[in-house]
């Protein structure tokens, strides 16, 4: 048992290269910059969640002193329309609008006083639409159509065997219907940059993103000029969770600065973010799953029905994601699985950390746990009987590499305290004996239970995806060895983890490097940061180039020193002598004298799947995560003591990052099964700030949190570390499903968990008013 | 580059607020109902002290008046007139000095994305100014005021106890 920690860590364990400028307020922020002469941009946003736009009249706010420039779809120079994957949703409306945080107009001004002003004389007729604000009226025959080709954005579907016959053999069944809730990301830092004009007329967006070259594509269309002319700087970042991988305040503030001709910032108030950012598709899952006597796994039948809201972004690959993952690590023969993405006028949902995971996983352990509970197995060793073997196909009967990682979790939380906690206070209902000798001790109506769920994650955009990755390393004119990557640090380490693999890869010291990323006149197109990849590419990326950069780096310093190359050896400060270790010539000297310049560069594909079934994985995360929670039948509280969490997923390369994924994705998690929902009504929210919108504090998120990495791969493994960033925020939802039951046995098959369902009348309390 | 280049001119109508900022004078000329978290972020370019909700729900922008943790983007500047305002800038006393604080949070990870780690830290240095040698409850109460959405808290939680230690061990070689 080795939980990681910054004492078991040991050296690895390393003070991040941007936590300096962090601790101290130092770190300027995109939303931080200000520019001489910067205008203030605003956006205003649809008043209707659906709408028929019959006239816009900018007039009087052009009017207005101090109005440097009002746009609307009138002023799209290039296309009126982004989305990464389709390009339906419009800059500015011009016909219809249909969402709440659609944008009409904008405009920019010598203050945020003056912008907003400015905002309210612009005047919008609407013709207001019915509503469609679930996927079932959405979906209904004589429903409007919010989109030409119809209310539907996004079918999948996955079938072998025959599912309905080989339900008529199971021996028990079990079918529940599973609702997921609208998450919000809730970054502390909303959406906004600085677009700033330059003197040679190129134009430079400061602006959070999780793909900036992607980001500059679109700019070039929205705008109509060629990528060259827009340089996109994109980190650091305020947190972004998926939530600021599309385009947000871009299009606008590039828009305004290229036609006031100044530099404009954009600065999103929380109420804007929420009623204009991204969400979590609330999911509907539907589940039949059938065993036969012995608990072994039969059929499967899967409908899934996500609210997408209005337009595109990455509904369709989100859709794709949970179609795969509400299979998971399981054996089955027959599996009938379907699922639709539905265009409605409530909020955007799209990329968030997990993406669809969150939600198919929820369902599938509900199932296991209850498929257990019915023929009276402990649920951890029913998950055995079907748990996937190593060379096992994927999901979908795809190839992928060859790991153990389901096994090697699954025993993991065996072994572990919490689990060990479990058996030995029995199980198997509602908790009458007590778990451990503090139990005895609580008040009655505080019972607790200890439940686990699995989690088989994909990572990496899959088949079918463009999903490239490339990488730069160069020896600069000053002597600094540059590590150059197209990636974005938003807060999950990646900085640490490029000094860490550069630094462990050639023997250079911290010092020696300079790090640059998240600039797109700076980096070579390395793909996107999202789905848990940039680690995994980082590595290969440096395995790629560790030999031909060695060879120049140390060719070179042969040269200079007239000694072989074969004598010789990287280390920090220079090159030395491979021996004595002594230092034979600084790296600032073969940079000055080199008559050859020094670098290294790669370029390649996320390895895939053969299975040409778009989405699928090839590359897979394990979990298991087990969790003690206690109820108040009083209120209907939950709370989590104790969480435990085996992760499989290759070397540990930054284990401060490491520890942070898988707690901090836990924690939102934790949010996702007791606390969140941004709540819609006709399509409104109902929620437009924190105060309302309620996610863990430090109080919800006190109890114990064990990390305990399983590293070990098949030894002809060739892709090293696998991704963490999403798989932490999977697996601790159906866990506390899991835990509610074993306290009070109380199925729960919504979240997030309603206090009302786990409330118990005390008995004395039952006797005292019903006179008994 | 773009960077703390410029105070934005703001309307004073006549109006000054004098404080202390950071140790040093201040004296703005600025409406006295102007939001604290404006002066600081807009007028004086100090951005260390970060914007997230504006109701007084997050923290991000916890900034001491007198020693005590206050949401800047609730305080107006009439309410600070005479007063030591500390900010994230401050906390350490000097610029190249690191607050014990500062330096747990370092060391065991207590902050992501950092967004909010101004605004922790300053909690933090607050209660440990107050209470030395805080209990857990202790903790969890003075942080309830911020907002994490990276860490989960545990990183944090870790380095408000390892600050402690810190201030225990200097207490004891001191």
């Amino acid at each position: 048992m080795m939980m990681l920690t910054r004492e078991t860590a040991g050296k690895r364990w390393r003070v991040r290269p941007d936590g300096p400028v962090k601790v101290t307020g130092r770190l300027q922020y995109l939303t931080d910059l200000a520019a001489p002469d910067m205008l203030y941009g605003l956006v205003l946003r649809s008043a209707h969640p659906h709408a028929r736009i019959r006239a816009i009249r900018t007039e009087r706010a052009e009017a207005l002193p101090g109005v440097r420039a009002v746009l609307t779809h009138r002023d799209v120079p290039g296309l009126n329309a982004f989305g990464i994957s389709r390009q339906d949703q419009p800059v500015f409306c011009f016909d219809f609008v249909r969402y709440v945080g659609d944008a009409v107009a904008a405009v920019a001004a010598d203050s945020p006083e003056t912008a907003e002003r400015a905002l309210d004389l612009i005047e919008v007729d609407y013709e207001p639409l019915p509503v469609l604000d679930t996927p079932e009226q959405a979906l209904a025959e004589d429903a409007p159509k919010l989109h030409p080709q119809g209310n539907v954005l996004h079918r999948n579907e996955y079938k072998r065997g025959d599912a309905d016959a080989a339900f008529a053999e199971c021996a028990h069944v079990v079918e529940e219907t599973y609702c997921t809730p609208r998450q919000m990301h809730a970054y502390l830092e909303t959406e906004g940059g600085l677009f700033v004009p330059e003197p040679d007329g190129r134009l430079t967006v400061y602006a959070p993103t999780q793909h900036s070259l992607l980001d500059r594509m679109q700019l070039s269309r929205i705008l109509g000029v060629p990528e060259e002319r827009i340089r996109v700087v994109s980190s650091p970042i305020g947190g972004s969770f998926g939530g600021k991988d599309e385009l947000n305040v871009q299009p606008y503030g590039a828009l305004l600065a290229l036609a006031a001709g100044r530099p404009v910032k954009i600065h999103n108030s929380r109420r804007e973010s929420v009623r204009a950012g991204l969400k979590r598709h609330p999911m509907r899952i539907a589940m039949k799953t059938g065993i036969d006597a012995y608990g072994r796994l039969l059929a499967h039948r899967v409908r899934i029905v996500a609210d997408t809201g209005p337009y595109a972004t990455l509904g369709a690959e989100v859709l794709n994601f949970a179609t795969e993952h509400v299979l998971g690590p399981y054996r089955y023969e027959h599996v009938d699985v379907e699922s639709v993405s539905v265009r409605t006028n409530n909020g955007m949902s799209g990329e968030f950390r997990g993406f669809g995971g969150n939600q198919a996983i929820f369902a599938l352990e509900g199932q296991m746990d209850r498929l257990a509970a019915l023929i009276g197995m402990d649920p951890w060793e029913f998950r055995l009987v079907n748990l996937r073997r190593i060379g096992d196909p994927g999901p979908f009967g795809q190839t992928i590499a060859r790991t153990d990682g389901a096994h090697q979790v699954w025993r993991k939380l065996k072994e572990s305290a919490l689990w060990r906690e479990r058996v030995a206070g029995g199980h198997g209902g509602s908790a009458a004996v007590p778990a451990d000798p503090g139990e005895s001790a609580r008040p009655p109506w505080i019972r607790t239970g200890i439940g686990a769920a699995m989690v088989m994650h994909g990572f990496g955009l899959g088949y079918g995806i463009p999903d490239p990755a490339a990488g730069r390393l160069r020896l600069a004119k000053d002597g600094k060895i540059e590590a150059i990557f197209g990636y974005e640090e938003f807060g999950q380490g990646l900085l640490a983890t490029l000094e860490t693999l550069v630094t462990e890869t050639f023997g250079f010291a911290a010092d020696d490097l300079r790090l640059i990323i998240g600039d797109t006149d700076r980096v070579p197109d390395s793909g996107s940061s999202t789905a848990s990849r940039t680690t995994a590419m980082i590595w290969q990326a440096l395995r790629r180039m560790e030999t031909p950069f060695r060879r120049k780096l140390l060719g070179a310093a042969a040269n200079l020193t007239g000694r072989p190359a074969g004598r010789l050896e990287l280390g920090p400060g220079g090159v030395r002598d491979a021996e004595s270790g002594e230092l034979l010539i600084r790296y600032a000297d073969i940079a000055a004298e080199a008559a050859e310049p020094i670098a290294a560069e790669t370029h390649f594909h996320f390895p895939v799947t053969d299975m040409e079934k778009i989405g699928a994985h090839f590359l897979y995360s394990y979990s298991a995560v087990a969790v003690k929670a206690e109820v108040n039948l009083l209120t209907g509280r939950v709370r989590v003591l104790d969480q435990y969490h085996a992760v499989a997923a290759g070397p540990v390369v930054n284990p401060m990052g490491y520890v942070g994924q898988i707690e901090g994705g836990s924690g939102m998690a934790l949010g996702f099964a007791l606390l969140e929902d941004a709540v819609m009504e006709n399509g409104r929210y109902l929620t437009g700030n924190l105060d309302t919108y309620l996610i863990p504090t430090i109080a919800d998120l006190s109890g114990n949190v064990a990390v305990e990495p399983v590293e070990e791969l098949p030894e002809d493994d060739p892709y090293g570390p696998r991704g963490v960033g999403e798989i932490g925020s999977v697996g601790l939802a159906p866990a506390i499903a899991a835990a509610v039951y074993e306290a009070t046995g109380v199925r729960v098959s919504r979240l997030p968990i309603d206090p009302a369902l786990l409330i118990r009348r005390p008995e004395e309390l039952w006797k005292a008013v019903s006179g008994q | 580059m773009i960077g703390r280049t410029h105070p934005v001119p703001v309307q004073a109508d006549g109006s000054v607020i004098a404080f202390t900022l950071n140790g040093e004078p201040a004296a703005v000329p600025v409406p006295p109902t102007r939001r604290l978290i404006d002066v600081l972020r807009q007028d004086l370019l100090l951005t260390g002290t970060k914007i997230g909700c504006e109701i007084g729900r997050c923290g991000a922008c916890m900034v001491l008046v007198d020693g005590k943790p206050v949401n800047a983007c609730l305080t107006m500047m009439y309410q600070i007139e005479g007063r030591r305002v500390t900010t994230i800038e401050g906390i350490a006393g000097s610029p190249d000095a690191l607050h014990a604080v500062q330096r747990a949070f370092l060391e065991e990870g207590g902050f992501q994305c950092g967004y909010c780690t101004p605004g922790m830290i300053v909690s933090a240095a607050a209660l440990l100014a107050e209470r030395p040698d805080p209990t857990d409850g202790e903790i969890i109460e003075a942080l309830s005021g911020n907002l994490c959405r990276c860490t989960g808290y545990g990183g944090i939680l870790r380095a408000v106890r390892r600050a402690a230690a810190i201030g225990r061990e200097a207490g004891a070689h001191g």
